[in-house]
């Protein structure tokens, strides 16, 4: 299958692989699978407490050229954002912009997940921090203010 | 379509190898063409089909991972969806795992490849032996809760696959 020349260009220079504290309070931490095809996805986002503006994403992907394009280029587009605008980003844009066929869509749907996650990770962290009560497992409430 | 009926054998996941090849071999000698030289057009057709779904249901049997398929989707269970809420203690240790693959591989570290599949392997083991008692014995259905936990083991099943199937590239490579 040819890849458009997008995603050829984030498979073979991903931007942002790697890692970032994950006890770091002010990072949060998206894990997610994709059980239809058994690859793994960790995306790491820095924020400022007070701005709550994404200063660092960071990713690390074990899966396909689609998968790896989509969180590179998702890490790309949170990095200065507020986490209300990154958590507004929808797979449908990724694949868009990567221009993915269908077969690769849920490659794009994990891309999301992972920054969605990423956020809910931070949110809790930041909620216990301030010592409210977090957010009920797994679902994120919208913002604690 | 359902393997199991088409090639008369019980709705167990645990698989008697033997008796599998003997049913396979035993239809496909049944349904053979020589054997319907005479027959009519239409049972000559009827037959090939037949063949045709025998080889089919044979096939998805033989295969650890589309057998518990098969009989996830005979149950009407669910395979499970994307994300990582269900279980992110696995999804860790998975990652975990693959991040070891790939250092190892960058150090040229076979030895150690290999121990990462033995670990994998006993560990997709270990799902298979808890699998086969929550489909059961093919004389009931199993309970849903059963059912659920058959569904996430099917899932485990899959991202050990995947780790696999990347060790046998590695090894490949290695080799050749
Ligand atoms: S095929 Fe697994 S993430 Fe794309």
């Amino acid at each position: 299958m040819a890849y458009s020349k997008k995603v050829v260009d984030h498979y073979e220079n991903p931007r942002n692989v790697g890692t970032l504290d994950k006890e770091d309070e002010s990072v949060g931490t998206g894990l997610v699978g994709a059980p239809a095809c058994g690859d793994v996805m960790r995306l790491q986002i820095r924020v400022n407490p007070e701005t709550e503006v994404v200063e660092e994403a960071k990713f690390k992907t074990f899966g396909c050229g689609s998968a790896i394009a989509s969180s590179s280029l998702v890490t790309e587009w949170v990095k200065g954002k507020t986490i209300d605008e990154a958590m507004a980003l929808e797979n449908s844009q990724i694949v868009e912009e990567l221009n993915l066929p269908p077969v690769k869509i849920h490659c794009s749907v994990l891309a999301e997940d992972a920054i969605k996650s990423a956020i809910a990770d931070f949110r809790k962290k930041q909620a216990a921090r301030k010592g409210e009560t977090g957010p009920a497992e797994g679902e994120s409430a919208n913002s604690a203010e | 379509m359902d393997p199991f009926a088409t090639l008369g054998l019980p709705r167990r996941y645990e698989l008697d190898r033997g008796e599998l090849e003997a049913r396979y071999r035993e239809l496909q000698k049944a349904l053979h063409p020589d054997r319907h030289a005479g027959a009519s057009a239409s049972q000559r057709r009827m037959s090939l089909a037949r063949a045709v779904e025998v080889n089919d249901a044979y096939r998805a049997l033989k295969d650890d991972l589309r057998r518990a398929e098969a009989l996830l989707s005979l149950y009407g269970g669910k395979a499970e969806p994307e994300g990582g809420a269900a279980d992110p203690e696995f999804l860790m240790e998975v990652m975990e795992l693959r991040e070891s693959l790939g250092d190892a591989k960058a150090a040229g570290d076979l030895a150690r490849v290999r121990q990462l599949a033995d670990k994998v392997e006993a560990m997709r083991g270990a799902a298979r032996t808890t699998l086969v008692e929550r489909f059961g014995d093919g004389a009931a259905d199993p309970e849903p809760v059963a059912l659920a936990e058959a569904s996430a083991l099917v899932s485990r099943l899959k991202y050990f696959k995947r780790f696999l199937d990347e060790v046998s590239v590695i090894e490949e490579e290695a080799l050749g």
